[in-house]
């Protein structure tokens, strides 16, 4: 027994006889629930959805036949999460490799052997069951890892707004910023091709955009006028600055937040028109990540308060921003900005520093199995992994 | 009459049915439930109809009750019928009749044994 809980098992047999022989094999075990068709077992997964633990299918049925069932399990997912034992008359090689590639976890032929059947259905739970258990812990280790790193990147980054003696919402509201346009240009465009989990970091790194102003004198840093135009030569040395005090770090080199977020720290007072500095790029010579957290920047500048103007709404905001008051910046930027106001404030109102919430985390765990399978896929022959993946 | 002589009566593999299902009470449940199974009469209905499909799947089903319960020659009859009905094979309506008069014959033969077995053991 996996847990201590009793499993359900799906059988799906148009004829009443063979369901019986099998309730007959697997009662007081488990508990099971019948289908007489393929469309009878998709209702049945509908309502029990997960409860169920595996799902032994015939092929011939009427109505809908077994793969068929496949067919909509895969397109679904639910193959992903819940195995299928295929129990077929049908002993041709043909059906048989079918099943397989619709993913099925194991193919029984008739006639069968009633401890075979047990010990097959058995199996494939608790490989199942042990599989569950392991991606749990992947997935609370994962969590456990970007929280620590969270909280330490945001004490960092405190320590820099404290020395300001700014807000300290300014390194929320980039993060928040960042992390709902990257979003918003992943679905505008293919061309970056960012993962969850890559947004996340770039998020996160973001946090760090302006560290190199630790280096730069208190009477400068915050003077309540303005700044001369030496002052400022000064004042902008920042971003550089940032950017060698990420890079000089002496270990964890390969790190890609570190990467990231030095970048960040150089390009984002770069402009799309190649007028910014420190190194006048043009475009998207400029890295997305660095592009973004440069708007994300000016909107915040514009939407909050400082000693030397009021918090502009939105509307005006963006309206600065898009006649081109505060910089250039990529239109596709500059769309996304524009098209989803509503959303953006929405999510600038209530949030609060992401602690990860678990639902991201176990998407994100998803996309790194996923993308190991797909590893393990080339290089492992045709073997067929998905059917153990989640 | 035994469970063992019923099968003999009608080319069933008894040694078969027991090594494969946990005992003989439950052999015995599944050879009555036979009587209740709907296959054989679907199958010669919808051939009278001329539902191909549905005969397919009905002699598929026929085929694998039979299968399960080692009732070897009516198997081996409703199997000849489920690969000439199957979609895409077709076979002519002559060997179709021709093989169902067979499949009558041995369902005959199997269900007229169980009866004869369950009334003795009443």
């Amino acid at each position: 027994m996996v847990d201590n809980k009793v499993e359900k098992i799906l059988i799906v047999d148009d004829s009443e006889m063979n369901r019986a022989i099998l309730t007959e094999i697997l009662d007081k075990r488990y508990e099971l629930v019948e289908a007489e068709n393929g469309e009878a077992a998709l209702e049945a997964l509908e309502k029990h959805k997960t409860d169920i633990s595996l799902v032994l299918l015939d092929i011939v049925m009427p109505v809908m036949d077994g793969f068929e069932v496949l067919a909509v399990m895969n397109e679904t997912h639910i193959i992903e999460k819940i195995p299928v034992i295929m129990i077929s008359a049908e002993n041709g090689t043909g059906h048989i490799k079918r099943a397989y590639d619709l993913g099925v976890s194991d193919y029984i032929s008739r006639p069968f052997d009633a401890e075979v059947v047990q010990k097959r259905v058995n199996n494939t739970l608790m490989l199942y069951a042990k599989q569950r258990r392991l991606v749990e812990m992947v997935t609370d280790q994962i969590y456990e890892k970007q929280k620590s790193n969270s909280i330490l990147v945001n004490i960092l980054s405190h320590v820099v707004e404290f020395r300001n003696g700014e807000s300290g919402m300014h390194i929320l509201h980039v993060n928040t910023l960042t992390n709902i346009l990257l979003k918003l240009v992943c679905q505008k465009t293919d061309k970056y091709n960012l993962s969850e989990e890559e947004i996340n970091l770039i998020s996160m790194a973001s946090s760090l955009h302006d560290i190199g102003k630790i280096a730069i004198p208190d009477n400068i840093l915050n003077k309540p006028g303005r700044l001369t135009p030496e002052e400022f030569e000064i004042m902008k040395t920042h971003s550089a600055i940032g950017y060698s005090l990420i890079e000089e770090v002496p270990y964890n080199k390969d790190e890609p937040l570190l990467k990231i977020s030095s970048e960040i720290c150089r390009w984002h007072h770069e402009r799309y028109d190649g007028r910014g500095y420190p190194d006048g790029l043009k475009g998207d010579e400029i890295p997305i990540y660095a592009q973004v957290v440069s708007l994300a920047d000016v909107y915040d500048a514009l939407t909050s308060e400082r000693v030397y103007k009021p918090a502009y709404s939105h509307e005006k905001a963006v309206e600065m921003i898009l006649n081109g008051e505060c910089g250039t910046f990529n239109p596709m930027l500059l769309d996304c900005l524009k098209e989803n106001g509503d959303l953006i404030q929405d999510e600038l109102k209530v949030q609060s520093f992401k602690d990860f919430d678990k639902e991201e985390i176990v998407r994100i765990t998803d996309e790194m199995l996923k993308r190991d399978l797909i590893k393990d896929d080339n290089t492992a022959a045709a073997s067929d992994v998905s059917t153990v993946s989640f | 009459m035994t469970l063992k002589e019923m099968y003999q009566a009608f080319d069933g593999d008894y040694n078969d049915v027991m090594g494969r299902l946990p005992s003989e009470s439950l052999v015995k449940k599944f050879v009555v439930k036979f009587l209740d199974d709907k296959s054989y009469q679907l199958l010669t209905d919808s051939l009278k109809n001329g539902e191909l499909e549905t005969a397919f799947r009905a002699a598929h089903t026929l085929k694998g009750v039979c299968q399960n319960l080692s009732f070897t020659r009516l198997y081996e009859s409703s199997h000849a019928i489920t690969e000439s009905l199957r979609p895409g094979k077709l076979q002519p309506i002559d060997t179709i009749n021709q093989q169902l008069e067979t499949v009558s014959k041995d369902y005959e033969t199997t269900v007229s044994a169980i009866r004869r077995y369950i009334e003795q053991d009443n």
